[in-house]
């Protein structure tokens, strides 16, 4: 059942902008997600309490620890759409560790469209020569 | 202003570099270098057939030891460091942009709905392809392969990989990871960080079906299995790709990546706030 809410939804500005047909723009969703669900670290944690209980060095547990994190799966998705909710501190922290990329002054997307554009014209020229 | 060139990356095939018969009977008349490696016994016949201008001779060994190959076979039989001597052959050519292509290319072409069909303009193309490399901050742009569109094509869109013909700046220069699947272990690993690689499936290239044309990679693929070349993949990202089978006819071992795990999303700058 879809849950009521009580406060006016926050204004992603989603609705307002839809990226072109196969662009590789992601417009973010409204609902913010919980911090909690962007990333899965379980095997993650599974692999540090193996090195928790192993007898190994310190040094080599601290190694391995920084190591397990290489399981940790992000989920850019919800990583994009927490960044659209996000104060812009952190915009500017999650920007600067490659969390999203923002497409400056729509470059990738005019870009994008303008490529389409050019190909499909330079491909209707060859058919129309050829018909 | 704008200088670019066509790199064939080739080994062992100075007869058979079908890629550049395509090239030109595709109308693209500008620059071809044939990069070849130190350790080719037929450099003398690429230069022979192709001019000691065209062809371009790299230190193989040296390439292999500035990179991780994720394994300690010793086996340079492969393209990655052909593909990591062409930023520094662009440089010394003063080359500004180029196009990585293998050497087995038999058909370029227009990707629709309708079915794909042959450019005859590839200088037009390529520039249009250019002018997207240059307006937009990607590392590098592709054409997609025919193996894409098997089971139907899916509409021109923008893919977030690379595969085969990396259309390149030389001053954003990235380095392929890994002796094989350097492809795959290159487009995951810049991606996790935030490097961008598209493939534009508007634009087509086809090449044999893999492991079935002598020379070039074949006989590390019939050595070691798909396996061995999937799981460098894994190796280098184990939190979104891992290894599965492909295929119904020819069932092989292939990567398989979690694309929501594995690259940043790309989202339209009126979102940001820092600029509010």
């Amino acid at each position: 059942m879809k849950q009521l809410t009580f406060l006016e939804r926050e204004e992603t500005g989603a609705k307002k902008y839809t990226a072109a047909a196969g662009s590789p723009l992601y417009i973010p969703k409204d609902r913010r997600p919980h911090i909690l669900e962007l990333r899965d670290n379980s095997k993650a944690q599974q692999l540090l309490r193996s090195i928790d209980a192993a007898h190994v060095t310190p040094e080599e547990k601290l190694f391995l620890a920084y190591a397990a994190q290489r399981h940790t799966v992000f989920n850019y998705e919800l990583i994009a759409d927490y960044y659209a909710h996000a104060t812009p501190e952190m915009q500017r922290l999650m920007e600067e560790s490659a969390l999203v990329i923002v497409d400056i002054e729509d470059a990738i997307e005019r870009g994008y469209v303008r490529l389409c554009e050019s190909i499909r014209r330079l491909h209707m020229e060859e058919v129309a020569r050829d018909a | 202003m704008r200088k670019f060139a066509a790199f064939i990356l080739t080994h062992g095939r100075p007869d058979n570099v079908v890629t550049y018969k395509t090239l030109r009977a595709c109308g693209y008349t500008g620059d071809v270098f044939f990069i070849v490696d130190n350790e080719d016994a037929t450099v003398d016949r690429y230069r022979a057939n192709f001019g000691a201008k065209r062809v371009i001779v790299f230190d193989k060994k040296a390439h292999a030891d500035k990179i991780d190959e994720a394994n300690n076979f010793d086996n340079r039989n492969v393209i990655v460091h052909a593909r990591n001597a062409s930023f520094d052959i662009a440089e010394s050519l003063g080359v500004t942009h180029f196009v990585q292509l293998d050497d087995d290319y038999h058909f370029f072409g227009f990707r629709g709905n309708d079915g794909a069909k042959t450019i005859r303009r590839m200088d037009a193309v390529f520039d249009e392809v250019l002018d997207f490399l240059d307006s937009t901050p990607t590392l590098s742009v592709a054409f997609a392969q025919g193996g894409d569109s098997i089971g139907g094509f899916s509409g021109v869109k923008m893919k977030r990989k690379a595969m085969n013909s990396f259309f390149c700046r030389t001053d954003r220069r990235f380095t392929f990871l890994g002796s094989i699947n350097e492809d795959v272990n290159t487009y995951v690993v810049e991606g996790t960080r935030g490097g961008i690689f598209f493939t534009f499936t508007g634009l087509q290239l086809n090449q044999p079906m893999t492991q079935t044309n002598d020379g070039g990679m074949t006989d590390i693929y019939l050595k070691h299995g798909t396996y061995f070349k999937s799981f460098t993949s894994v190796l280098f990202c184990p939190s979104s790709v891992r290894v599965a089978m492909m295929g119904i006819n020819f069932p092989r071992m292939h990567h398989t990546i979690d694309w929501r795990a594995t690259c940043p999303k790309i989202v339209p700058h009126h979102i940001r706030r820092l600029d509010a």
